[in-house]
């Protein structure tokens, strides 16, 4: 499955969970402070990327999932182990709003 | 003026000791109860992300209990009749002498019967013979059973019900028992906190809600870091704890000694999420001054807070923010300890267990370490906060409970002044 393939499926899962329209959703986007998941929504929905991708995400995988190209990135490494890191180091934490 | 309220007995069963003098030697080793977990047979360990709990291993209840209708309740209400029969005989108490209306049980359950629960469903499921179901299912799964076992025990028959808000139940249930005192309802109420869930299905459901610790699988007695930078989830864990407390008239009329008195508490709600907390920490805030005012004393007046911490990234930074809005400068003079830090998260045993160290500490003036308190998260960092035991003569002692469900408890406990 290619990075595109897997960000259109991340993208309708998504659009599904949020209850709003595909095309409005883009991989810039900030789950937590463009699409408005708290750390809670976004464990609800790695839990059905999961499900849909048959992979599990360790916890400590989840501080670089922050967007969703972020998110898109990690499953596509994880369905062809042998790739490379495209992105490079990791994105702002889902959790972030540190004070 | 208003009637004290006191804790004139205790007794607790938890993973690092059954019973208090075991329990209190231990905390004060700053010993960690957190082991691997062995297996959920028939379920393999890989499938869970987190492998370590805080396991109470070769528990047989007839080794305390003599009563038959121990081996027909749950494994979290044998553990509250264990805590409570030693708490009532630390008491003193000889209920045959008291007014049986007069005596109350009240209890803290997140969970309840969950290890029967799971087994008659999944053989239900499975064997689609629902005539095959225990008689037993309904009154063991219920969540009052273990207030109403505990009352059946000992001939209770004065007030009797359970709390259930998750980890702050039996902070609930303790400043319920003390409102129901107060309020002239009972003389004497017998109050635990009990939990026993650590089964294949909620162990799963903590895992999948992302909760628990899952980076130290192979150093299981390190996972639970409360206030450290590097925690990373709670440690389940299981135990009860029971504390016996009656109105100062009562006490002294049978001359019973007198741990600490029970003097405050506030109920509050957050009304925000389900099981994140607010992150600028005003509502624990709100609770704990509430629970002060209750108790007609200061902030000034507080020594020692014993912390809901239950080592998540959010919840210990977020009670830390609460406690520096509450103390200001004097939040760093406070000392501070998470109990969960030996005994991993037992949920609704969890308040009733850090009442019991809270007691402790102003009835010994010595305060449990924190353990694995190694390198302080800046977001955590208060300097009460400790690896080692503190010595400290403690007037005052606030007991934080939060709960999933948006919920929160303080309760003040003191020193008995006369």
């Amino acid at each position: 499955m290619s990075e595109r393939d897997v960000t259109q499926k991340i993208l309708a899962a998504l659009a599904d969970y949020l209850k709003r329209d595909r095309a409005t959703i883009r991989p810039d986007h900030h789950l937590r402070h463009d699409l408005g998941l708290d750390s809670m929504a976004v464990i609800e929905l790695l839990y059905k990327i999961e499900e849909a991708f048959d992979i599990q995400i360790p916890d400590q995988d989840l501080v670089g999932l922050s967007t969703v190209a972020s998110v898109a990135t990690y499953v596509e490494q994880r369905l062809s182990p042998g790739k490379r890191s495209r992105s490079g180091k990791r994105d702002r934490p889902v959790k972030g709003k540190k004070k | 003026m208003r009637g004290q309220i006191v804790v004139t007995g205790l007794g607790v069963i938890s993973p690092i000791g059954i019973g208090v003098s075991e329990f209190w030697k231990a905390a004060l080793d700053g010993r960690s109860g957190v082991s691997a977990i062995a297996g959920f047979d028939p379920f393999p360990m890989d499938g869970y992300r987190s492998k370590v709990a805080a396991q109470i291993h070769g528990f047989s209840p007839e080794r305390y209990l003599d009563n038959v209708q121990a081996e027909r309740v749950d494994r979290y209400a044998q553990f509250a009749l264990v805590a409570a029969k030693e708490a009532l005989a630390d008491s003193g108490l000889q209920l045959a002498n008291e007014n049986a209306r007069r005596v109350g049980v009240i209890v803290g359950a997140g969970m309840g019967g969950m290890v029967m629960g799971e087994r008659e469903i999944t053989q239900l499921y499975q064997s689609l013979r629902p005539h095959r179901v225990h008689p037993n299912f309904i009154p063991v799964i219920t969540l009052n059973s273990a207030s109403g076992i505990v009352a059946m025990a000992h001939g209770a028959k004065g007030p009797n019900y359970t709390i259930s808000t998750a980890c702050s139940s039996s902070a609930h249930a303790l400043g319920q028992a003390m409102q129901c005192i107060r309020e002239g309802r009972a003389d004497v109420v017998i109050t635990v906190g009990a939990d026993a869930s650590i089964t294949p299905l909620v162990f799963a459901g903590f895992c999948s809600l992302r909760a628990l610790s899952t980076k130290y699988n192979e150093q299981p007695e390190r996972a639970s870091r409360p206030f450290d930078r590097l925690r990373d989830g709670f440690v389940m864990g299981e135990g009860a704890g029971a504390l016996v407390l009656e109105s100062s008239a009562h006490a002294k009329k049978r001359k019973a000694r007198i741990y600490a008195e029970v003097a405050g508490y506030a109920a509050t709600s957050e009304a925000y999420h389900m099981v994140i907390p607010r992150e600028d920490g005003e509502e624990i805030a709100a609770t704990m001054r509430l629970a002060m005012a209750d108790a007609g004393i200061t902030p000034g007046q507080i020594d020692y807070i014993n912390a809901h911490a239950t080592s998540t990234s959010i919840g210990d930074a977020v009670e830390t923010k609460a406690i520096r809005q509450v103390f200001r400068s004097r939040a760093e003079k406070i000392a501070i300890s998470a109990t969960k830090s030996l005994v991993g998260h037992t949920l609704g045993a969890a308040g009733a267990i850090g009442g019991i160290a809270t007691v402790l500490a102003i009835h010994t003036g010595q305060i449990h370490p924190t353990a694995n308190y190694e390198d302080p998260d800046p977001a955590c960092a208060l300097r009460g906060i400790t690896a080692s035991v503190q010595e400290r003569k403690v007037r005052a002692a606030l007991l934080n409970a939060f709960g999933f469900g948006s919920n929160n408890a303080a309760v003040v406990i003191k020193r008995y002044v006369a």
